[in-house]
């Protein structure tokens, strides 16, 4: 497969993942989150009462542009707005991801290239 | 729904250990800069890229371990098979800044310490046991995929434990003891690595099959079914 070709397939099945089967994720808590609940009464992923670790977690302290994986402004603005809002803080992620990741790394090789051409000059 | 992955929150961990992870991660992403430098060539960059986007996106994608439970895709293990243990810790580095400061996906104050057990213990671990795994498995498509399995499910305990160490050092046990926390968070992570395993061997085979120079593991050789014909398609 050409570089190319596998570039793209690679990205679309990226996008699909984050903006599509990430839907379909399992909400229950994680491995860790589930242990740091140890003693805890939960409801639908709020605390309700009894003692855990996780009483202590204070909220995030900036929250960010998509906190919680889904864009704030977009919440309750329509029937499904929610929905929407998950499937595209996926795929504006993936974009974001990709742009700085190939960026630093494309930084990282032009370095290296300078360097280089330094030492044999 | 869960607004926790499984990245540390805030305030779990205290602040002297919490600072103490930044300065310890710091050090070590430095050094990756440092060594992945060495073996970036221009045309692995839209890989590391891709590879980076993809971890993002599988680690959005939690899948039911137990009931009531989940877990998902750290992303050390793929990231150490494909683009070796430097490059692929810098790729899960980049994907858990991203998450603290949009996503508010880990704690700020966390990174040092999610940075310290997804990017770098998971990496590293993945890789050392990846390379040791194919000293003695067979260059097949069979191999491959159980030493990638390997690596993932050891990856994802190991990390789990830098948890647990931290947790040692600056955490306070509420609600349970110390050392049944520390079963517990050790024992569910072998679940989540089994998950992680074979979504790692399944993404890392596909990858072999298509562009096996692509795949750092196999350091330019095939798959033993493969053709031998090593000329790059690239």
């Amino acid at each position: 497969m050409k570089t190319g070709k596998f570039l793209i397939a690679g990205t679309v099945v990226t996008l699909v993942l984050a903006g599509f089967v990430s839907l379909f994720a399992s909400a229950s808590p994680d491995g860790l989150e589930s242990v740091l609940l140890t003693g805890c009464d939960t409801d639908d992923g709020e605390i309700t009462g009894g003692a855990c670790v996780l009483q202590a977690a204070g909220d995030h302290e900036i929250g960010g542009a998509f906190a919680d994986y889904g864009i704030s402004f977009l919440d309750g603005a329509f029937q499904g707005s929610e929905v929407l809002g998950a499937s595209l803080a996926g795929v504006l992620g993936v974009l974001l991801t990709l742009a700085v990741a190939t960026g630093l790394f494309r930084l990282l090789a032009r370095g290296k290239r300078a360097d280089s051409a330094e030492e044999g000059a | 729904m869960s607004d926790l992955a499984l990245h540390i929150p805030t305030d779990v961990i205290d602040g002297p250990t919490s600072l103490a992870a930044v300065l310890v991660a710091a050090l070590v992403v430095g050094l990756c800069v440092v060594r992945a430098r060495r073996h970036l060539d221009e045309r692995l960059v839209p890989l590391a890229g891709l590879a980076t986007a993809f971890i993002f996106a599988a680690q959005m994608l939690n899948f039911p371990i137990a009931a009531g439970v989940s877990g998902h895709l750290l992303g050390g293990a793929l990231a150490a098979a494909l683009l070796g243990p430097w490059l692929g810790a810098l790729c899960v580095t980049v994907v858990i800044v991203i998450q603290a400061l949009l996503f508010a996906d880990g704690a700020v104050t966390a990174l040092g310490l999610n940075v310290a057990n997804m990017a770098l213990i998971a990496t590293f671990t993945a890789y050392a046991v990846l390379t040791l795994a194919l000293k003695v498995l067979p260059r097949t498509r069979g191999g491959l995929a159980a030493a990638v399995f390997a690596a993932a499910v050891v990856s994802v305990v190991a990390a789990s434990a830098g948890f647990v160490l931290q947790f040692w050092i600056g955490g306070e046990e509420v609600g349970q003891s110390f050392g049944a926390m520390a079963a517990a968070i050790l024992g569910t992570h072998v679940l989540v690595g089994l998950g992680e395993a074979a979504i790692t061997a399944g993404a890392v085979t596909a990858v072999a099959l298509a562009r096996p120079d692509l795949v750092h593991a196999l350091r330019g050789t095939r798959l033993a079914q493969a053709p031998r014909d090593l000329k790059e398609t690239a």
